[in-house]
């Protein structure tokens, strides 16, 4: 057998050809059919690479062209000058190597999401100037009060000054703060919260300031939103959005002219994924900062516990409150805020007495009525500290 | 006449003929429905799909247009028109040194949006202002690439008429403010319709510009009176939500915040999907190639549901549902498309191009321009 049927097209008109291909003496090749009759040398032609059940092509020098099923001769006759594609053929029709393929693209698929785009907009952020931050600051500002109500603070002037005093006080030992300031802002749609700006502004709601009980859980907010900041978080987390956009919308295109959706969910998904890291590691910030003032991290926890009761009895239902605010509320982080602040008084002892729900008469026995301590509830305050884990305490004190 | 077509036919052992085509005596007369068969399958598809992305993620990105080009291939391959196949005959390289340009634009959109929106609306100008010149380009691309029986197609570049059909009418449009939209549709596809070629014969577009409205203008209706519908609701509800909290601190409930959007987008979505059937049947009902009538007849129903499952599909199966999604898709529009001829396509006579570089092509793919015939 030395020969295949082809259909053969001069490349002049659409005429289809029925022809036989034989191969001769010499390499060369004759190509017979009605009102067709050629002879080429087989090195002048070029096979296109093998894909799937498709035809093959085969190109003559002057444009014509013959198109054939696949038949193994093809490529002895005519041998491909295309090594990648004949490789990558290979592999399409090769089991293993379609397993492996999939192995590769979920895997480096994961972990571009989980490593390679956060390494990305990390280093890209590193090389955003202030200047730029800061500007990118104002203008979210402006749209915190555009979109979502936000107006001038109702605080009064001394209030203002006695917090910004403590903002203040919490920034100072820091080494890269410049431009930092603490804004008051009045928020009645958004309730009580708090926000870090990108370029050092932490936003404060008026509507939080009231719910904090104890100006130390001020402090720990605070600290917690400089955390942010000094990790510059609000710039890294857009990086990672827009990265994450972008490499979605290039694979999905338009086989479901839905892109919106398939690129909204997964970009969602990972935003909470890498809010997480951020939230955790601004805590870790607010509570070495607050033991450096001298506070306990047990005040965040308090804080927290103040912002939990508040959401909890304000919407009935809470996933969808936590998904709208920007601190997810978590036991989690209250607990390591707790354990935290059991570490920091087992190395301050002294100030066991500043801590939230500290109650003198039970830890001490320093009741306004001194029968009180008649029965077990005086403990030695050397054995306090277990006492801090006690959550109930917290709320109790007000 | 057909008959003799399919005598024509060499047996060619693997692939199958098209069903024997039928006549329908209502269309011009004597014309012989041809239609278009996608013989394509999942299965097949997946497995270049898969392949050529794992070369591609691990070739960070070079092998891009090599999987492009392959997948093209696929494509084109498997569509097939009175038995003979498509080709798709673009080389790999011209498309990877046009994909490193656009993705280089397309990144420096992105991140200059983050830092300034005056760049970013700069950048956005310039791309407006190259955005008829990209069609152009990228138009031509394609079509110079693109072949059946031997003869290649082409789009003859007008850059002055692209100018005004892309740009230079988006004046009028917004005076009107976006009244003159279908019109200005209609003279865009009428534009790159009878800009094309198929060797040596012109395709002609049988539809005044004016004849775009009435789909359109159903269109406007439905969301009008949908977005409408939504707004009262979502007002009433916010009323009934202050009328028994008394509070108006109070937000609404979660899943009311997160449902009237996905709602309101939802009936937009299935509007775009009946207004797209509706677009693509009317143009290619008014294509014309030497006396060879098309017929589309695509249907909102169908679009809608197969653009719905196969978003569920890919977000279901973290994206490996792509290929799947691609081949029914392009199985259904090649079901619903047909040509009407009186000959059996074998009397048609080249014409020669000009090379056309594939920059265009890609950074309007990256842009999502989509244009269609």
């Amino acid at each position: 057998m030395n020969a295949f049927r082809a259909h053969y097209f001069d490349g002049q008109s659409s005429r289809l050809h029925e022809v036989e291909v034989r191969r001769l003496d010499g390499g060369r090749i004759r190509i017979v059919g009605v009102g067709v009759d050629r002879e080429e040398a087989a090195a002048t032609l070029r096979l296109t690479p093998r894909l799937a059940r498709t035809l093959r092509t085969i190109e003559l020098a002057d444009g014509a062209r013959l198109m054939a099923s696949h038949d193994d001769r093809l490529d002895q006759w005519f041998p491909g000058h295309d090594r990648l594609q004949r490789l990558v053929d290979r592999f399409e029709r090769h089991a293993q190597a379609v397993a492996a393929s999939i192995v590769v693209c979920l895997v480096i698929g994961l972990a571009t999401f989980v490593w390679g785009v956060p390494w990305l907009s990390d280093r890209i952020a590193a090389e955003v100037p202030k200047a730029v931050e800061a500007s990118l600051g104002d203008q979210v500002l402006g749209q915190l009060d555009r979109y979502l109500g936000f107006d001038a603070s109702k605080l009064d002037g001394t209030r203002q000054a006695e917090l910004g005093g403590r903002f203040d006080r919490l920034v100072a030992g820091l080494s890269d703060a410049t431009g930092y300031r603490v804004v008051f802002r009045n928020a009645e749609g958004v309730g009580p919260n708090a926000l870090a700006v990108p370029g050092g502004i932490v936003v404060v709601t008026d509507q939080l300031v009231d719910l904090l009980g104890d100006d130390r859980e001020f402090d720990a907010v605070v600290a917690h939103e400089i955390g942010h900041q000094q990790h510059r978080h609000a710039l890294r987390q857009t990086l990672r959005s827009s990265f994450v956009l972008v490499i979605a919308a290039l694979f999905t295109g338009d086989v479901s002219s839905a892109s919106t959706i398939v690129v909204a969910v997964p970009t969602f998904l990972l935003q909470s994924h890498y809010s997480r890291g951020f939230e955790q590691e601004a805590d870790r910030f607010a509570f070495d900062t607050l033991a450096a003032q001298r506070i306990s991290p047990a005040w965040f926890a308090s804080a927290m516990r103040r912002l939990d009761a508040h959401y909890d009895s304000d919407g009935d239902d809470d996933a969808g409150v936590a998904y709208l605010s920007s601190h997810p509320r978590s036991a989690d982080r209250i607990a390591a805020a707790e354990a935290s602040g059991a570490t920091f008084i087992a190395a301050h002892p002294e100030l066991l007495r500043e801590t939230p729900g500290y109650d003198p008469c039970a830890a001490e026995g320093l009741c306004p009525d001194e029968d009180a301590c008649a029965d077990d509830a005086c403990i030695d305050p050397d054995e306090a500290e277990e006492y801090e884990d006690e959550p109930a305490a917290a709320d109790d004190g007000s | 006449m057909h008959e003799d077509v399919i005598a024509a036919l060499p047996p060619l052992p693997q692939p199958p003929l098209p069903p024997v085509p039928s006549i329908r005596p209502p269309r011009p007369p004597q014309a012989v429905e041809y239609p278009f068969l996608f013989d394509g399958s999942a299965a097949e598809y997946f497995r270049i799909w898969i392949v050529n992305l794992a070369l591609s993620i691990l070739s960070l990105g070079l092998f891009s247009a090599w999987a492009k080009v392959r997948s093209e291939r696929y494509f084109y391959g498997n569509t097939r028109l009175a038995g003979v196949p498509f080709e798709y005959l673009a080389r790999p390289l011209p498309i990877l040194k046009g994909r490193i340009i656009a993705v280089t634009l397309f990144a420096a959109y992105v991140i200059a949006g983050q830092y300034s929106i005056g760049l970013q609306l700069g950048l956005a100008l310039l791309i407006a202002v190259l955005t008829p010149w990209l069609i152009v380009r990228g138009t031509a691309f394609r079509a110079r690439y693109s072949s059946w029986r031997g003869l290649n197609f082409r789009f003859v570049p007008d850059y002055g008429e692209a100018y005004i059909r892309f740009l230079v009418l988006g004046i009028p449009l917004i005076l009107t403010l976006g009244i003159l939209y279908p019109w200005i549709k209609g003279k865009q596809k009428q534009f790159m319709v009878e800009n094309h070629r198929f060797g040596g014969s012109w395709f002609r577009f049988l539809l005044r510009p004016g004849q775009f409205y009435p789909p359109y203008l159903i269109a406007w209706g439905v969301i009008s009176a949908w977005m409408f519908l939504m707004s009262f609701l979502m007002i009433g509800i916010i009323m009934a939500g202050v009328a028994v909290g008394g509070e108006s601190r109070g937000a609404p409930p979660a899943w009311l915040m997160l449902g009237l959007p996905i709602l309101m987008y939802s009936g937009y979505f299935i509007v775009l999907a009946f207004l797209a059937a509706a677009i693509a049947n009317l143009t290619y009902n008014h294509v014309e190639l030497d006396g060879r009538r098309f017929r589309s007849t695509l249907k909102g129903r169908r679009l809608l549901w197969i653009y719905f499952s196969n978003t569920i599909a890919i977000l279901a199966s973290a994206g490996l549902l792509i290929p799947w999604a691609k081949v029914r898709l392009a199985r259904y529009r090649a079901e619903c498309l047909s040509v009407f001829a009186f000959d059996d396509f074998n009397g048609m006579r080249a014409e020669r191009g000009a090379e056309v570089d594939a920059t265009a092509a890609e950074v309007d793919g990256l842009f999502d321009i989509d244009i269609g015939l």
